[in-house]
């Protein structure tokens, strides 16, 4: 069955398939984004590994799904559930170590991981080098009016929703939330009101390196990806919450949305070569005018 | 009498024994023999690589079983070794390091491999400045052998043309395949159009050109656009769009491509790229369109990440590892195949192996015209290689390389699968269907150019 059919586009409807295709787009950087900026709210960690993780959870599904023969979309769980356990893994094996020391510690080993993550996957999956996890959804699409979209990315987005809520209610519901968000205001005071800071920061590692993990499953069901992708989507996502604001998760989203929507639309009104340039631009200008980004504060 | 005919006697056998004894002398080995280092130049951490590496692990033990290589020099055959220069990811900075250490750490004789143009213009420096032959088996920009050409001020430029000398490009270029591709369209799928929406014969085909903007993809959408001017071809360029090298999406340049209302897209990419853009092609901005991809390397990842969407779709290729049909097209390239799948765990090979595969018995040739494997006069002798066509299909049948020119590079044939949709096993898998034949291939083409269902050709 193939809903697709060729539809009449004008320019302007051109420019609409295009800012849709950007929030689509936008939903998987936001998923990044928002675990990274838990993670250095909570933290105060700068993690350039993150998209290492996001690697891992794609290859991950895609082992899943494949061997087991999981639903793909089921295999976001175990993806999630494997890649916050080497979460834990790396907070208390590398970051705790050097926590409390020069930040350039925590910077060099988060680039080094990236070099171990990469080197590791291609070892392990380098005769599958460029993969895309199977879904029983590929190539159905839904015409939208003049746009189509696919059922792989809507559903995509509501599964970005859903995880944003559940972490929502996380943070604003739960004891550990509670704690986490005590932590990230100060980690001293938190410590003197009996927060086990050790654990709070395991658990938002863990937090964070589930949504890269989820975000890994999704990438890898809508597009191709072999043991590089991680790089530059972390260099997006460092954008996006730079643009949202360090340490807000409505920041987050709103910046993954402008990022994705301006990457698009760019790539589309100019030529694809200036797409990433013309993203950058607007982190570089929205800085400028307002250094703590659209949702920081100062201080912050 | 008697006694003079025993002298005589004596004398002759003295003579015989002297001749045995001196030919037995010549046939005694040289102390100098040993093994001939083959450097074959691989990105280990690429697919391209491992082909490469496999195809020539392949050809070098095909070789050795059958006997070695006879260098005169040493009397004596020797057998061939190949020493793995890994280029890990192949990228333009990988190169030189594991190049230069090959040539001066473990002397190899030879060097064969490379596979992108950017790494391959960085990893064939040393090569040059040290005079080491070097059969390069990828990289589709003919600059890796004419670098030596460009203007002086142009940052490629090589102003050694001794050491450009010992560079031979074994593989097809960006020409080789454009040409191909502009053919076919204008030979197979501008009469289907024609015939199928009743068109006007003296409407010109929609083309649009899709490309990674970099020297690859805009060498393509140039060459391209020169071909269908040179050879008056019946075809419109509609719109030449890039995408960046690092995007992973494709829909807003596919828009623009879809705005420009084409009969079809030449993509000018890679494996994953290229991959995606069909995809989201069809399944987002609904382009209903025929999308020709090259350069894929028969990759059959390429297959398993179109799936069923690539059905109908068209690919360009040199050699088709994938031939289905009871008899392979040129027996030898089913033997290659077979024997590749038996050695190595069912893989199917690639195209740029195929390419290494052949290059490793053309220095085999080459050496043993030579008598030695003295750099400079296996160099001579490659560039008098005349041999049998292999794997690759050649424009008369023969490898020989260009030498007027000082370029050495060869004259492969081309041609275009389609691709089709097989529900059991659920795979896709390519048929020939440009040109009819090849040389020395009376019927090649194994089904006509087919529309595919859903397909939607352009302004009218």
């Amino acid at each position: 069955m193939k809903l697709t059919s060729m539809i009449p586009l004008t320019i302007s409807s051109g420019l609409a398939q295009a800012l849709l295709f950007g929030v689509v787009n936008g939903c998987i950087y936001i998923l990044l984004a928002t675990g990274l900026n838990l993670i250095f709210g909570v933290m105060k960690l700068v993690n350039f590994a993150h998209g290492e993780l996001l690697m891992v959870g794609a290859f991950v599904a895609y082992e899943v799904t494949t061997i087991a023969g999981l639903n793909p979309y089921v295999s976001i769980l175990v993806s999630m559930g494997a890649v916050a356990l080497i979460g834990i893994l790396l907070e208390k094996f590398a970051f705790r170590k050097v926590r409390g020391t020069e930040k350039l510690n925590e910077i060099f080993i988060s680039l080094g991981l990236i070099y171990v993550f990469q080197n590791l996957a291609t070892l392990l999956w380098v005769e599958n080098y460029n993969i895309q996890i199977p879904s029983p959804l590929s190539g159905l699409s839904l015409p939208l009016g003049e746009v189509l979209l696919s059922y792989d990315r809507i559903l995509a987005i509501v599964i970005v929703i859903v995880i944003l809520i559940g972490l929502v209610l996380l943070t604003k519901k739960t004891k550990i939330g509670l704690a986490m968000r005590a932590t990230s205001q100060k980690s001293d005071a938190a410590m003197l009101m009996g927060i086990n800071i050790n654990r709070v920061y395991t658990f938002t590692f863990a937090v964070g390196a589930a949504l890269a993990g989820a975000a890994g499953a999704l990438y890898g069901i809508i597009l191709p990806f072999n043991p590089a992708i991680g790089a530059l989507p972390t260099i997006k996502a460092f954008a996006i919450i730079i643009l949202g604001g360090l340490g807000s998760i409505p920041g987050a989203v709103i910046g993954g949305l402008l990022y994705g929507i301006a990457e698009n639309a760019t790539g589309y009104l100019t030529n694809g070569t200036w797409q990433d340039a013309v993203a950058f631009a607007l982190l570089i200008i929205v800085l400028v005018i307002r250094p703590t980004g659209l949702f920081g504060e100062k201080g912050e | 009498m008697q006694k003079k005919l025993i002298i005589v006697i004596a004398v002759a056998i003295i003579a015989v024994a002297g001749i045995v004894a001196g030919w037995q002398l010549t046939q005694v080995p040289s102390a100098e023999a040993r093994n001939i280092k083959v450097g074959i130049v691989a990105g280990m951490q690429t697919v391209e690589g491992q082909d490469i590496q496999r195809a020539a692990q392949l050809a070098i033990d095909e070789i050795n079983a059958a006997g070695g290589v006879r260098v005169n020099e040493w009397n004596t055959n020797v057998d061939l070794e190949l020493v793995l220069v890994d280029t890990v990811d192949d990228a333009a900075g990988s190169t030189p390091g594991p190049v230069t250490r090959a040539i001066t750490d473990q002397g190899v004789d030879l060097l064969i491999g490379g596979a992108t143009t950017a790494g391959t213009l960085n990893g064939q420096i040393p090569a040059i400045t040290n005079r080491v032959p070097y059969i390069i088996t990828g990289a589709s920009f003919n600059l890796v052998t004419r670098r030596g050409s460009l203007p002086e001020d142009n940052a490629l430029h090589i102003p050694d043309a001794e050491g450009m000398s010992y560079m031979f490009h074994y593989c097809t270029t960006i020409s080789d395949y454009s040409t191909t591709v502009a053919h076919f369209l204008a030979d197979s799928v501008k009469p289907t159009l024609d015939s199928t929406y009743s068109f006007d014969t003296a409407r010109k085909l929609r083309l649009a050109i899709l490309y990674r903007d970099d020297g690859y993809g805009r060498g393509v959408r140039d060459v391209t656009s020169s071909i269908i001017a040179e050879d008056n071809l019946p075809i419109e360029v509609v719109a030449n769009v890039s995408y960046g090298t690092t995007a992973t999406t494709y829909q807003s340049p596919l828009i623009s491509v879809k705005e420009s209302k084409p009969d079809a897209v030449y993509v000018a990419g890679f494996t994953a790229d290229t991959a995606e853009v069909v995809k989201e092609g069809i399944n987002d901005v609904g382009l209903n369109s025929i999308y020709i991809g090259v350069e894929i390397c028969e990759d059959p990842q390429y297959y398993s990440l179109l799936g069923e969407t690539g059905s109908f779709q068209i690919l360009e290729s040199k050699i088709a590892t994938q031939w289905q049909g009871d008899t392979w097209y040129l027996e030898k390239v089913g033997t290659y195949v077979e024997n590749y799948k038996a050695k190595f765990d069912g893989k199917i090979p690639g195209m740029l192996g195929a390419d290494t595969y052949d290059a490793v018995y053309i220095a085999k040739n080459a050496i043993e015209r030579a008598g030695t494997v003295n750099k400079a006069d296996v160099k001579d002798a490659l560039e008098t290689t005349d041999m049998p066509q292999s794997l690759l299909i050649m424009e008369n049948e023969k490898i020989t390389f260009s030498t007027g020119t000082n370029y050495h590079e060869i004259l492969p044939k081309t041609f275009i699968e389609q691709l089709i949709w097989l529900p059991d096993p659920g795979e896709l898998k390519p048929h020939v269907v440009y040109p009819d034949s090849m040389p020395g291939i009376s019927s090649f083409k194994q089904a006509d150019f087919a529309l595919p269902p859903d397909y939607e050709p352009g302004s009218p």
